[in-house]
């Protein structure tokens, strides 16, 4: 009985390890028109890249746009172990040369820029007035993690306006990505965060308290698209990442909060 | 010092009505059919049921008064158990079992453990003191029982079917032990049982515990003299009648039961009539034929062999007559008559023979 | 046992173990010194040990009267208790740390007032942490515990008591001894549960490396970063909890 126990998991594990190692085909050289395209999008692009893809898919009828948004970081990395994306559209240049090296992209094109902004519950708890006020003592901040966009940006603004050691004390909380800081201000929880100007959208605006952060000191994030090396549906990547840089994307864009990409 | 209970006890649907009275000195055997409400009246002693209506008092302690509100809880009653399962502590060996009902008073540990050892060295389990209850034998656990019984010195020493879970040759050893013990120990004790055999051997005076009513007390031999129910009857293997006398002819009467009726000596200090008569016939005095008997007895009954038991060179037939009768004969008779299991008999015994007990 | 069910109860092993091979052989071996060694995997390692040993402990100190009352008592609304009882199980973690937020964060129906009163704020705290580890792993004890309580001999707790042992004497000395068992398999099932817990943890408590970062919150971070360490700590974690599970499983669930 054992025997048969060891060779039930044998036969599995074989069949597995088989499975696993072969390469992920790509579509059929006859071309058959998929259907279908995958966008891994960076989490800040939520909203606005929904947006857009009802519209696309509004323009071309009997195609299906699927997202996959999350931090560029984490996608950079699932892109390149699994392969199972089109177009990539990141949050800052590091994860897209990234992909670059490992993977390969095409048609790389910046398309939009994001500048960072400071928030706060609306009751403002902490009296935070500027991002000098980030280096008082005790205050609860909450960034995103290191690696993730917007948190190595935040860290790079907190180090512009030279109050880097301070404010480190201050981190509560390395949150996986900047929907997880703004869950985190706007249920008060903690006193402030340092988020995109974008994620502050019409619905989250009532919850949070924006601040300023002055241009000297700030940071604009550049976000690169790119239709992924090996992409099953390669035609259709590159009419969406021309979409998303021709006017209509870009209308998109600047209603929900991005600056253009130059 | 003495043991009295008075109680009204009242458990699901079952109810139970006892009063009796148990000296120091003597051992009060308890003894009905199951479901007759031992285990209630057990639980009611050791504190574990309130009774509904009653008192119980133990030398002088009141343990339970209904009317007055007072019960004292299991662990204030100085009563010791030996419980039908015995329920040793499975996870304690036999010296630290001995030693909870000391421990858990408030006895010091080494004390406590020296008093265990003793105590069951007595009981010749003393090389066993550091066994678990389950590598123990049955007898064993028996003794082992019995010293975490014994240890605290109770007042009332409560022995609930202490020999049913053994087999034959433990039972033996262990029914001496426990003779013993009771006769050696100075409080109360009391032995609850079904087994007639085990009451009578171990207790001085019997409680006949019948459907949660006590039938009858007395000694063993009191009881066998005067039974007053098929139970007791049965108990000291007698056959037993019960029902309505009616005067008949020529000094005779009948005695009506449900099964059947006899025929008795007329009672010169009876009633014309008796409701609730109980007459007591001894199976000797029954003799058994193969054709319908001639003579002057008066009752006669045919019936089949239904069941035979041989205790030495003596028999005891069961017959199925209306009513039922057990009747007495040598081996020899039975060979003679080469009576076996299905034999149609004639049983017969004379009215006289049949004893009416005074109501 | 016919073979059939043998032969699908060896898929069952591959089940379990095919991802364990899998990190095994993805581990990258000759930087994995170096990852585990790290400042930040042993901060998290020791971290993760404290948290979870914490909330099972604690975990037992609040699931053993919710069991007592389940197994031995009668009282109206039982089965309501019994189904938030096993709500934890059954809830996503995140979900259960949104939950845990309403109830305990700064603007929340108890964690509010203390806030305002005391001053006290239990979220991005080691607390919070094992509040949350608590929270989803405390279930398995009650279930384990009544279990334990249900199957418990009570004419043993009647008998001690006539041998003059008070209550708390019978619990301790008869009933707590006899559901070791069940206790030693409760806590192991639940400090496994709050050794792995994630989603509660980083919603309520939030990730700090020192205080709140647990070993799967570094694994999540890491995997951002550098996959490749992050299978390094996948292993350690799972390393540590398999030796925990075995040892304790040889000294104190032997039943007798």
């Amino acid at each position: 009985m054992k025997r048969l126990v060891a060779v039930g998991a044998a036969a599995l594990t074989l069949i597995a390890v088989g499975c696993g190692s072969s390469d992920e085909p790509t579509s059929a050289a006859g071309g058959n028109q998929e259907r279908e395209i995958t966008v891994f999008a960076a989490s800040s692009l939520t909203a606005a890249f929904t947006q857009i893809g009802s519209d696309f898919e509004a323009a071309n009828p009997r195609l299906t746009v699927t997202f996959n948004f999350g931090p560029s970081d984490g996608l950079a990395g699932q892109i390149e172990s699994e392969g199972v994306a089109d177009v990539f559209a990141s949050a800052s240049p590091t994860w897209m040369d990234d992909l670059a090296s490992a993977t390969g992209v095409t048609q790389r094109t910046d398309f939009a820029r994001n500048k960072l902004v400071i928030i706060t519950p609306p009751d403002d708890p902490a009296g935070i007035g500027s991002i000098d006020d980030l280096a008082d003592p005790g205050l609860q901040l909450v960034l995103a993690a290191v690696g993730v966009p917007v948190g190595d940006y935040a860290r790079q603004v907190l180090r512009n306006a030279g109050i880097a050691k301070a404010a480190a004390a201050n981190v509560v909380s390395n949150e996986r990505d900047d929907a997880s800081v703004v869950a985190k201000i706007a249920s008060g929880e903690a006193d402030t965060g340092i988020v995109y100007a974008s994620d502050v959208t019409e619905s989250v605006a009532p919850t949070v308290h924006s601040i300023e952060i002055p241009g000297d000191v700030n940071v604009i994030a550049t976000y690169p698209i790119a239709v992924v090396d090996g992409a099953k549906s390669s035609d259709l990547a590159r009419a969406f990442v021309r979409y998303v840089s021709g006017p209509d994307g870009q209308a998109t864009l600047r209603a929900f909060g991005f600056l253009p990409p130059t | 010092m003495s043991l009295h209970v008075d109680v009204e006890v009242e458990v699901d649907r079952f109810r139970l009505e006892a009063e009796f009275l148990a000296e120091p000195g003597e051992t009060v055997g308890l003894l009905g059919p199951n479901g007759a409400g031992k285990s209630t009246l057990v639980s009611v002693l050791a504190g574990l049921t309130q009774p509904a209506e009653g008192r119980v008092e133990l030398d002088g302690s009141v343990l339970d008064d209904r009317a007055a509100h007072v019960h004292m809880n299991p662990e204030e009653r100085s009563v010791g158990i030996v419980f039908q399962d015995l329920l040793l502590f499975p996870h304690l060996t036999a010296q630290d079992n001995v030693a909870f009902p000391l421990r858990a008073r408030g006895v010091p540990a080494h004390e406590a453990t020296d008093r265990a050892r003793v105590l069951l060295g007595r009981l010749g389990v003393g090389e066993r003191a550091h066994a678990r209850p389950a590598e123990l034998s049955g007898g064993e656990a028996q003794r082992v029982a019995l010293a975490r019984a014994l240890v605290a010195e109770p007042r009332l020493l409560l022995l609930d079917e202490p020999l049913s879970a053994l087999d034959v040759r433990a039972r033996g050893r262990i029914k001496s032990l426990v003779r013993d013990t009771l006769r050696t120990f100075p409080g109360v004790r009391l032995l609850v049982t079904h087994d007639p055999v085990e009451a009578a051997m171990l207790s001085d005076r019997l409680v006949l515990l019948e459907e949660g009513r006590v039938t009858q007390t007395g000694t063993p031999d009191e009881i066998r003299r005067a039974p007053r129910t098929s139970f007791a009857a049965d108990l000291v293997g007698v056959n037993f009648f019960a029902g309505r006398l009616e005067r008949a002819d020529e000094g005779t009467a009948r005695l009506v039961t449900s099964a059947g009726e006899i025929v008795v000596a007329w009672p010169s200090d009876l009633p014309e009539r008796s409701e609730d008569a109980i007459g007591v016939l001894r199976p000797i005095d029954i003799s058994l034929h193969l054709q319908p008997p001639e003579g002057s007895a008066r009752n006669v009954f045919r019936g089949r062999v239904v069941g035979i038991e041989i205790a030495g060179d003596r028999a005891r037939v069961q017959v199925d007559s209306s009513p039922l009768l057990v009747a007495e004969i040598t081996l020899g008779s039975i060979s003679r008559l080469g009576l076996v299991e299905g034999t149609d008999v004639w049983a017969s015994f004379k009215a006289v023979e049949v004893d009416l007990l005074p109501p | 046992m016919p073979a059939v069910l043998a032969l699908i109860a060896g898929f069952g092993v591959a089940l379990v173990a095919l991802p364990l091979i899998g990190l095994i052989i993805r581990t990258p071996w000759s930087r994995a010194g170096d990852i585990l060694g790290s400042a930040s995997a042993r901060t998290a390692l020791r971290l993760s040990l404290i948290v979870a040993t914490a909330s099972a402990l604690v975990g037992l100190l609040v699931a053993f009267p919710l069991a007592w009352a389940l197994a031995r008592s009668q009282f109206r609304g039982k089965a309501l208790v019994r189904a938030l009882v096993v709500l934890p199980l059954v809830m996503p973690p995140v979900v259960g740390g949104v939950a845990l937020l309403s109830a305990f964060g700064r603007r929340g129906l108890v964690g509010g007032p203390l806030y305002d009163v005391f001053g006290l704020q239990i979220t991005f705290t080691v607390w919070a942490a094992v509040l949350a580890s608590t929270f989803v792993s405390f279930p398995l004890l009650v279930l384990a515990l009544e279990v334990g309580l249900r199957s418990l001999d009570v004419r043993l707790e009647d008998a001690a008591s006539t041998m003059g042992a008070a209550r708390w004497y019978v619990l301790r000395r008869v009933t707590l001894p006899l559901l070791a068992p069940q206790i030693a398999a409760g806590l192991v099932l639940a400090w496994a549960r709050a050794l792995g817990e994630f989603g509660a943890t980083i919603t309520f408590a939030g990730n700090l490396p020192g205080r709140t970062q647990t070993l799967p919150l570094a694994v999540f971070e890491q995997l951002q970063t550098d996959p490749g360490g992050a299978i390094a700590l996948s292993l350690l974690l799972v390393t540590v909890s398999l030796v925990v599970i075995v040892t304790l499983r040889g000294r104190f669930l032997q039943t007798r």
